[in-house]
């Protein structure tokens, strides 16, 4: 699916309940119902008044209008009404976003805690929460190492009121798919201990280096636990080494989540159905802002540290030893430093211990670092002497007339569908607004 | 296997690099009127291969990108011949629209004037855009079918003959993401000069080509055999596949590009010597880091510098023994 789409998808959740969600507190509701009623959006609008209760989706009722995937379609058939609402949703929460470059943690550990207790096999999402918990703490992983190329993801489960040990602490991807990848030896049973977890996710990241940060995240579908000692004290701890606790309930909130949540600097919810489970959990993947971990007291420190970039041998290179396992092999990369050849990146040489990491996987945070500046609608045509007549993007040609079809949320929208760069002065298409913010975060006219 | 596809080609114009390139005997050179007259031919061989397949060219100017041809229109001269209707698309409109548009943009520069670097980046984000739009078109007029949401399949060919400019490695690189986000192959061709470390790159991540031209005269034939064939085709045909891969970075401080560098930990800015403040996020490192990565500089060479900081002790990580 083109990234254009999905974003477009997202946005559209939002829209349809504009009138409730403008303090942004209760977005998350709205967000799940919208989900579940996404091609209702006409109907909806018109028996508004009917009370909010009678809208929300329940999980069984969202089974047989699942339909968001059509309206994704239909938007990129460019339905104007509703699409423009959605995009000039996006276009304000951008404006809002604060344009200096903020700082994030980029070198992240984390431990997903699973709730493998008899709670999971509930079947109020399906298949059942287990099952759905697994494909989405998969995709969670594939995603989470997209992102955040540098870090490590380790997985606790929480069963027959003990920890449990399922993944080490690892960097490759593969490994921690491999852990999360058979069903038969994860299945739930017993009560969860939510202290014992967090006991275990905490022990395993007490030796890392000071500059990274550290996070739990739990996925949980009971609605008590089983702790051997006061969990306020671990939560002391917790806050003590920094470690942030995001919890996904799946049942109801319990006042203790909140808490660990809240004192740690991190992220409670509680999902209304399948859609807004996995918005839930995908929400903690882009590295957060430096600040948000401030709060609990500085942050990770800061440091400089030295890297390699390496050169990448072809598989048909002659086949030599690797250091790493000492075995013959045609392809490998080759550390800068003393040339020794290792297999995998990113990784420190076995020979001279300078950290080897491919430089892309460092890029593919830098947009993060230097965001677009967000275009500017044009109002007016007045004051341009001779405004062009194709997108500067894409080339395609700009309307002639001013739109009328603005609906009421159109505020922040081009009557022209033009916006425009602030540095390059050069004008763009929706689609390209769009498209630079969200996908290349690089402006056509000026590269930047 | 036997979709349309979709061909975007980035064209380096640079007169400099140009004139070097004919200029050059060993290894031969290529005057740009002889490379034009190929690359038309390998245009006109793109659309002429299938009736759907769409074609764009964009040209890097000194300081401009420029859409010079679109087979969807939005680009035409004012040229009267060129913009007739009722032209099913021929080769004589392709050819006039690429030519008269470069002719144009060469007319008008100053011959004394210093040559700003060529703007390949526009070139490479225009592209994206103009795919990003076509393919969305595409799949909404396509729906219903499976899987018609890739009836196109789009690539990217950049014709390249200036070298890396460090100071786009950060745009460059974020091209190089979208264009894996939207699955388009980017396919070199080093026409004239040095390896690129950031065009590289770029095929590499892609799953493209990097193709090094080593006789200029048969250009067009390498062209023919290496670029005309979608990606899907290609794993049939042997393609010239990349020797190595150079994974250097540019430097943000200098732009120079470095093959060890100083990571800031917080918005992994690179650094090619150790700086007290991250010019990027502003974080100030301990003193004590920069004594110890200063103290074991002039001594990096030497494999065993005690006190090389080693931030991230994760001898596991990818050392771990793998199946296969
Ligand atoms: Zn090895
Ligand atoms: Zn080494
Ligand atoms: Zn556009
Ligand atoms: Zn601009
Ligand atoms: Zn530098
Ligand atoms: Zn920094």
């Amino acid at each position: 699916m083109p990234p254009a789409g999905r974003r477009i998808g997202d946005d559209f959740v939002d829209d349809s309940d504009s009138d409730v969600s403008i303090t942004g507190l209760d977005e998350e509701p709205s967000r799940s119902k919208a989900k579940g009623k996404g091609k209702a959006i006409d109907r909806k609008k018109k028996d508004q008044g009917k009370g909010k209760a009678k809208d929300q989706a329940y999980a069984w009722e969202a089974t047989y209008t699942r339909s968001w995937d059509t309206v994704q379609e239909d938007e990129a058939g460019r339905l104007e009404g509703a699409v423009q609402d959605l995009i000039a949703r996006g276009r304000r929460r951008r404006l809002l976003a604060p344009a200096a470059a903020i700082r994030r943690t980029i070198i992240r550990h984390l431990v997903l805690v699973l709730d493998l207790s008899s709670a999971m096999m509930d079947r109020d999402m399906r298949p059942t929460r287990f099952d759905l918990m697994l494909q989405y703490a998969r995709e969670f992983v594939t995603e989470w190492f997209d992102q955040n190329p540098l870090g490590q993801i380790g997985i606790v489960g929480m069963r027959g009121g003990l920890g449990e040990r399922i993944g080490e602490m690892s960097g490759n991807p593969q490994d921690v798919l491999k852990a999360i990848l058979e069903r038969h030896k994860l299945l739930p049973n017993g009560e969860p201990s939510l202290q014992n977890a967090v006991e275990m996710a905490r022990s395993s990241m007490s030796h890392l280096p000071t500059h990274s940060s550290r996070e739990i995240v739990v996925i949980f579908g009971s609605l008590t636990t089983c702790d051997p000692g006061n969990i306020h004290d671990t939560l002391d701890e917790c806050v003590k080494d920094r470690i942030r606790i995001s919890i996904v309930a799946l049942a109801a909130e319990m006042k203790v989540c909140r808490e660990l949540c809240d004192k740690t600097g991190g992220q409670f919810g509680v999902a209304m159905n399948e859609g807004h489970f996995k918005d839930l959990l995908f929400e903690l993947i882009p590295p957060p802002a430096q600040r948000a971990v401030a709060r609990t007291g500085g942050g990770p420190a800061a440091d400089l540290m030295i890297m390699g970039f390496p050169m990448r041998l072809p598989d048909t290179s002659p086949p030599s030893l690797c250091v790493c396992h000492s075995q013959m092999k045609s392809e490998g990369f080759l550390c800068p430093r003393c040339l020794a050849k290792v297999c995998d990146v990113p990784t420190d040489c076995d020979i001279c211990g300078l950290m080897i990491v491919s430089s892309p996987h460092l890029a593919r945070s830098y947009h993060h670092l230097f965001p677009v500046k967000p275009y500017s609608a044009v109002m007016t045509l007045d004051d341009t002497p001779e405004p062009s007549k194709r997108c500067h993007g894409c080339a395609v040609a700009f309307k002639e007339m001013p739109s009328t079809m603005l609906g009421a949320s159109g505020e922040g929208m081009s009557f022209y569908g033009r916006y425009r760069c602030s540095e390059c002065h050069n004008d763009f298409c929706t689609d390209c607004d769009v498209f630079v913010h969200d996908v290349v975060h690089c402006c056509p006219g000026c590269g930047k | 296997m036997d979709k349309p596809s979709h061909l975007s080609v980035i064209v380096d114009l640079s007169p400099t690099q140009w004139a070097f390139c004919a200029q050059s005997t060993a290894p031969p050179g290529l005057p740009l009127q002889t490379f034009l007259s190929q690359l038309l031919a390998f245009l006109n061989a793109h659309i002429a291969c299938k009736d759907e397949n769409t074609l764009a060219v964009f040209g890097a100017f000194p300081g401009q990108s420029v859409m010079l041809y679109s087979s969807t229109g939005e680009a035409m001269t004012s040229t009267t011949e060129a913009t007739d209707p009722n032209t099913y698309r021929p080769f004589k409109t392709l050819d006039s629209t690429v030519m008269s548009s470069i002719a144009e943009r060469f007319n008008s520069y100053d011959v004394t004037e210093e040559e700003e670097p060529i703007g390949l980046v526009g070139c490479l984000t225009k592209a994206l855009c103009y795919i990003n739009r076509t393919i969305s078109v595409v799949s909404a007029s396509a729906q219903g079918t499976e899987g018609a949401t890739r009836s196109i399949d789009p690539r990217i060919l950049v014709l390249s003959v200036s070298p890396d400019q460090s100071s786009t490695y950060i745009p460059i690189m974020n091209s190089i993401f979208s264009a894996q986000k939207l699955k388009v192959t980017i396919d070199v061709c080093k026409v004239f000069g040095a390896d690129n470390v950031f065009l590289q790159q770029a095929a590499h991540l892609t799953g493209g080509a990097y193709v090094q031209i080593e006789r200029t005269d048969a250009l067009l034939q390498y062209m023919m055999m290496s670029f005309l064939p979608p990606p899907a085709i290609r794993q049939l045909i042997s393609v010239p596949t990349q020797d190595r891969v150079d994974f250097r970075a540019a430097c943000f401080c200098h732009k120079r590009i470095v093959e060890i560098g100083f990571v800031c930990s917080v918005c992994l800015s690179i650094f090619c010597q150790p700086v007290p403040v991250c010019s990027t996020c502003r974080t100030k490192f301990p003193i004590k880091t920069l004594q110890r990565l200063n103290a074991s500089r002039p001594l990096a060479t030497t494999p065993s510098t005690p006190g090389t900081p080693r931030p991230l002790t994760q001898k596991n990580g990818a050392a771990l023994p793998r199946p296969g």
